[in-house]
């Protein structure tokens, strides 16, 4: 099938303002979505379900919460993980200390606190912004850690610090499965990117793109800086504060303060820098990117060295992942800032023009 | 012209803006009446683009009022501006680069559009009748500027004279009563600014639109405007029609003290 718009005339504002006006690529989608759904779930074994797929679909929602603020609204934040630790352990208070309390409102509960706090934490961002701006979402990542640790309440005084879910119910269906498990961070993943897409393609959207490109025309338009930076340090917040109680609750199942520290932060940074800033497939990219990458090196750079007679430690390959990145966030940054998602819409730009040059 | 003039709808009442040390702005009165066209005048420096900052709340003025349709203000905030149906362009453009035209015109909407975040979120319902609603508007405003064939274009790859055009489309999305053009035509070729100074009649025409405008092309001002105030060095040298202006002796002084 060839990739072409070419005969496909837009009769209506309504059909041009659809997330995929292109027919092929709803096509394209609705195919992976369905292979996620029902082929995936076929063929994955464990490890693969365990250690790639559903740290890749939460991380992604993570990505996506963060890529709201920072892509779109230009608010740069390094306190990512600990609104995904505020999710995380708000949700699980919410359980534990609520009678039948499911799982899954539980979970929302715990975005909906990430959410508020964020806004608590997006107010500096009214009066500074950039590097200063940064240390002041510092200052909320190390708040939280703080906070987590020594405030016995939050981890309903566990002996060793470390909280946990013991079984997940999904309004009376058990998750014990990794299919299941999966297929639960799947559907939510779905779900909260098309809020993100519908946010961002919408009046929100703009407001938090025109406040990121030129605040004073933004102003001088009627937009409100505050009402437009606080919604978004509020709506990311709470896709992290859900991503967050995802970790946990799914992903983890037992964990301690320091599955949300700041190297999460930084992790999730470079994600969106890595994926693309501002956009939402760029979530997806930078999530996997950084997910596979490792699990990548750990195969492909032993082997490599077995290739020229050299042995590779563990400990060397994760060094070298430090430096892949490293390099990579500044060729990105510098080269270019919209990531793979914009190499991507370059390659299909290159087919729908294909074979013709111009 | 079909269009009347009317009563002074902005009154400026002894304005004066300093920064710092430097005196921006000393004690400037003038007046604009609907439906007018009101050109500012006056070599670099002289005060011009911060007198229209001072207007739409971008700058507090040390001293003097604003009277906009009778209301009484120490000084204008760009969100009452807004609101009271205060639009303007840029003299160096700030638009927002990483956004379409489309969506750059579409912000100008802004403060039309009532769908709640919720609402918003779930796009389906009252979020996309309205952006279906404003779409429509905005498409009428593409076709008037006629850059149809850019619409989908990110600002920031457009040519200098297009963006200019982007930047009226968003100020004209406000459906303002009131609309400040901060040097719409520098920059441009003579085929540009022929098109600019066309726009800009119509919007006044067609939508009575009062205009302030602040241009350096003498030609282009003496040409459309119907009053002219002059400034030089922060303060206001003459004021009056275009003819009277041109031949007052401190204008013609100021004009050939920077040109020369
Ligand atoms: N934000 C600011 N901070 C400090 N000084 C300023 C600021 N804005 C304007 N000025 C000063 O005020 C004076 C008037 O500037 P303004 O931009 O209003 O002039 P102008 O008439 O628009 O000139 P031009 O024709 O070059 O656009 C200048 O001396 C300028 O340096
Ligand atoms: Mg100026």
């Amino acid at each position: 099938m060839i990739y072409r718009e070419n005969g496909q005339f837009k009769t209506s504002y309504a059909a041009d303002q659809q997330i995929f006006p292109i027919r092929q690529d709803r096509i394209a989608i609705l195919a992976l979505l369905i292979f996620a759904g029902v082929g995936v779930p076929l063929f994955a074994d464990e490890y693969l379900f365990r250690a790639i797929l559903i740290p890749f679909l939460i991380l992604s929602l993570a990505a996506l919460g963060v890529n709201l603020l920072v892509g779109y609204c230009g608010q740069i934040t390094l306190g990512a993980g600990a609104f995904m630790a505020v999710g995380a352990y708000a949700a699980y208070n919410f359980l534990i200390r609520v009678d039948g309390m499911p799982m899954l409102i539980a979970v929302l509960l715990g975005g909906v606190v990430a959410a508020l706090v964020g806004i608590v934490f997006g107010v500096p961002s009214l009066r500074v912004r950039g590097l200063y701006l940064a240390v002041a979402t510092l200052a909320a990542q190390f708040f939280w850690d703080w906070a987590f640790l020594r405030i016995r309440w939050f981890t309903n005084y566990s002996s060793s610090g470390s909280v946990s879910v013991a079984e997940l119910d999904f309004f009376g269906w058990r998750i014990e499965t990794p299919v299941e498990k999966y297929l639960l961070c799947l559907g939510l993943l779905i779900l909260f990117a098309l809020v993100a897409k519908n946010l961002t393609r919408g009046a929100i959207g703009r407001q938090w793109m025109a406040i990121r490109d030129m605040d004073v025309a933004a102003e001088v338009i009627g937009i409100r800086p505050m009402y437009a930076k606080l919604s978004a340090f509020a709506v990311s917040s709470f896709y992290l504060g859900v991503a967050g109680a995802l970790w946990g609750f799914v992903h983890l199942g037992s964990w301690e303060p320091a599955a949300f520290s700041i190297d999460r932060s930084f992790q999730l940074l470079f994600m969106v820098i890595i994926g693309g800033l501002g956009s939402i497939m760029g979530s997806f990219f930078g999530a996997a990117f950084i997910v596979v990458l490792p699990i990548f090196l750990n195969q492909f750079l032993p082997w490599l060295g077995g290739l020229v007679g050299v042995t590779i430690s563990t400990a060397a390959v994760s060094h070298a992942e430090f430096m892949i990145f490293g390099a990579l966030i500044i060729f990105f940054l510098i080269v270019e800032p919209h990531g793979l998602a914009r190499l991507w819409s370059t390659g299909k730009e290159k087919l729908r023009l294909w074979p013709f040059p111009h | 012209m079909g269009r009347q003039i009317g009563e002074v709808i902005l009154d400026l009442k002894n304005i004066s803006l300093s920064f710092g040390g430097v005196k921006a702005l000393s004690d400037i009165s003038f007046d604009v009446r609907e439906h007018e066209i009101r050109a500012i005048i006056g070599p670099n420096g002289a005060g011009k683009s911060s007198m229209l900052n001072v207007i739409n709340g971008v700058y507090r003025p040390q001293q003097g009022e604003i009277v906009l349709r009778g209301e009484h203000f120490a000084n204008m905030t760009p969100a009452r501006a807004a609101r009271a149906g205060i639009a303007r362009t840029f003299q160096n453009l700030a638009l927002f680069k990483g956004m379409t035209v489309l969506d750059n015109i579409m912000a100008g909407r802004n403060l039309q559009m009532r769908a709640n975040l919720f609402q918003q979120a779930i796009w389906f319902g009252p979020a996309r009748r309205e952006e279906l609603a404003h779409r429509a508007k905005v498409e009428e405003i593409i076709d008037f500027l006629e850059i149809q064939h850019i619409r989908k274009v990110p600002v920031g790859r457009l040519p200098y004279g297009l963006q200019k055009r982007v930047d009226l489309g968003r100020a004209l999305a406000m459906e303002p009563q009131i609309l400040l053009l901060d040097e719409p035509m520098a920059g441009m070729n003579v085929e540009e600014k022929q098109d600019m100074c066309r726009f800009i009649l119509d919007i006044n025409d067609q939508f009575g639109t009062t205009i302030v405008l602040i241009e350096h092309d003498m030609g282009v001002v003496m040409d459309i405007s119907d009053r002219v105030v002059v400034l030089d060095y922060g303060r206001k040298i003459g004021d009056g029609a275009p003819d009277e202006v041109r031949a007052n002796p401190d204008v013609i002084r100021a004009y050939l003290g920077t040109s020369n």
